[in-house]
C-alpha cells in the first residue's frame, strides 16, 4: 500500500496526474489549499469581499462552499430552484441542511415565481433542450440577485472537467466568441457581476472524493435533462485519454490560458458592445436580452 | 435465510447491485459498470478504495460516479 507523502501513514487515495499518495485528513487539507492557491493565482477575490456562492446541491457547489467558509472567506450560498420536480426537491432540502450545518445565509429563488414558469415548461414550449434555456435563466437570476443582494463576486462550482469539456467543444468548432470567454475570472464590467471558478483546476473526482471525505450530504443523482448530454459525452472522451495519459485534461487547459486565450482575446477587443436591455434593464449584447426573449 | 457470504454488495446510484465473485478488484467493478476510474472511484466504511484494491465476497462498497453534464 501507498504511503502519504505527508505524514508516511497507509493509505489508497493516489492522484496520478499529480503523482501524489494522501491519507485521508491531508487530502483534505491539500484541495483546500490547492483552491486557495487558485483563487490567489487568478485574484478572484479577497477576505474583504463578499461572495454568493451558487449551489446546486451537487458535490462541486457544495464542497466548494465549505472550502470557502473552511478558509475563512464571506461567502453565502444562492439556490435556483428550476422547478425540475423531485429532482429540486431533493437538492433544495440537502442545500438548506447544508446551510444550517455551516450556520451561514443561504438565498433561494423559484424560477416559476419570477419566470412565470418552471424549467420544464419552458423546454416543452420552446421545444428546445432543457439544457440550453436553463443555463441562460441560471446565469441571468444569479447575475440580477447577486446585484440586489449587494454581492460582489458570484462563484460557481464549475470544475477541470466542466472547463476542458467546453474547451474541446469549443476548440472543435473555432467557436472564437465562446473561447474568448472561458476564463476562471470574468470581471466585473458592463453591468455584470464578477464571476469566478476556484475549482478550475480540480477534478470532478477530486471534488467528489473531497466531498465524500469531508461527509457533505450532496445530491448524487443526475438532473434528469443532463442524461446523454454532449458535455457527458465529451467527458468521457477526455477520461480515455486521461486514462493512458494523465494530467492531459489539466494540460489542455491551462496551455490554453496561458498561450491561447491572450491571443484570442487581443482579437475580440471592442468587437462586443454590451447594453442595458430594452425591458429589464439587465446587461446584454442585444436590445432585448435573450431571457426577456423567452418570456415574450 | 438468504446466504450473502459469497456474494459482493455494490451500491451505485441508489441501486444495489450483486456480484456473484469469491473476490474482484476495485478497476474491474468500475469497469464491468462501464464507467472509468478517470471519474468513478470505490468507497468503504467512509473509506476511499484504491482502483487496484481487491474486494471480497461479503463486502459492501459503494461506487461513486462524479461524472455531471449539462449547462452548469
Amino acid at each position: 500500500m501507498r504511503k502519504c507523502i505527508k505524514c508516511g501513514k497507509q493509505t489508497q487515495i493516489y492522484l496520478p496526474q499529480h503523482r501524489l499518495a494522501l491519507c485521508k485528513e491531508d487530502y483534505k487539507t491539500w484541495f483546500e489549499s490547492r483552491t486557495e492557491r487558485t483563487i490567489e493565482q487568478f485574484k478572484m477575490f479577497d477576505r474583504t469581499e463578499k461572495i454568493l456562492v451558487a449551489v446546486s446541491g451537487g458535490k462541486d457547489s457544495l464542497s466548494l462552499w465549505n472550502v470557502l467558509v473552511k478558509l475563512g472567506y464571506n461567502a453565502d450560498g444562492l439556490y435556483i430552484n428550476l422547478g425540475i420536480h423531485e429532482y429540486s426537491k431533493i437538492s433544495q432540502e440537502k442545500v438548506q441542511k447544508f446551510a444550517n450545518s455551516i450556520k451561514k445565509q443561504l438565498h433561494i429563488v423559484e424560477i416559476k415565481s419570477e419566470f412565470g414558469k418552471s424549467i420544464p415548461e419552458i423546454a416543452k414550449d420552446r421545444r428546445k433542450p432543457a439544457c440550453s434555456s436553463c443555463g441562460a435563466i441560471k446565469r441571468y437570476y444569479m447575475n440580477l440577485y447577486a446585484h440586489k443582494l449587494g454581492y460582489n463576486v458570484i462563484a460557481t462550482g464549475h470544475n477541470l472537467d466542466d472547463e476542458v469539456s467546453v474547451l474541446l467543444l469549443n476548440t472543435l468548432s473555432w467557436n472564437v466568441d465562446y473561447l474568448s470567454r472561458q476564463y476562471p475570472v470574468l470581471p466585473e464590467e458592463n453591468g455584470f457581476v464578477r464571476k469566478v471558478k476556484p475549482f478550475c483546476k480540480a477534478s470532478e473526482k477530486e471534488t467528489a472524493m473531497y466531498a465524500v471525505l469531508s461527509n457533505i450530504d450532496y445530491i448524487e443523482d443526475e438532473c434528469p435533462y443532463a442524461d446523454g448530454s454532449t458535455t457527458i459525452n465529451h467527458k468521457k472522451i477526455l477520461a480515455q485519454i486521461e486514462e493512458f495519459s494523465p494530467g492531459t485534461k489539466l494540460r489542455f487547459y491551462l496551455e490554453f490560458l496561458s498561450k491561447m486565450y491572450p491571443l484570442i482575446t487581443e482579437k475580440k477587443k471592442n468587437e462586443v458592445v454590451i447594453k442595458s436591455c430594452r425591458l429589464c434593464g439587465e446587461p446584454t449584447q442585444y436590445e432585448i436580452c435573450s431571457i426577456c426573449r423567452m418570456k415574450a | 435465510m438468504q446466504d450473502n457470504k459469497g456474494k459482493i454488495f455494490i451500491l451505485y446510484r441508489n441501486k444495489k447491485i450483486v456480484f456473484e465473485e469469491k473476490e474482484i478488484k476495485v478497476k474491474d467493478i468500475i469497469k464491468r459498470l462501464n464507467l472509468s476510474t478517470d471519474y468513478a472511484f470505490a468507497v468503504k466504511n467512509g473509506e476511499i478504495l484504491d482502483a487496484n484494491e481487491i474486494v471480497k465476497a461479503g463486502d459492501e462498497i459503494k461506487i461513486i460516479n462524479a461524472i455531471s453534464g449539462g449547462i452548469r
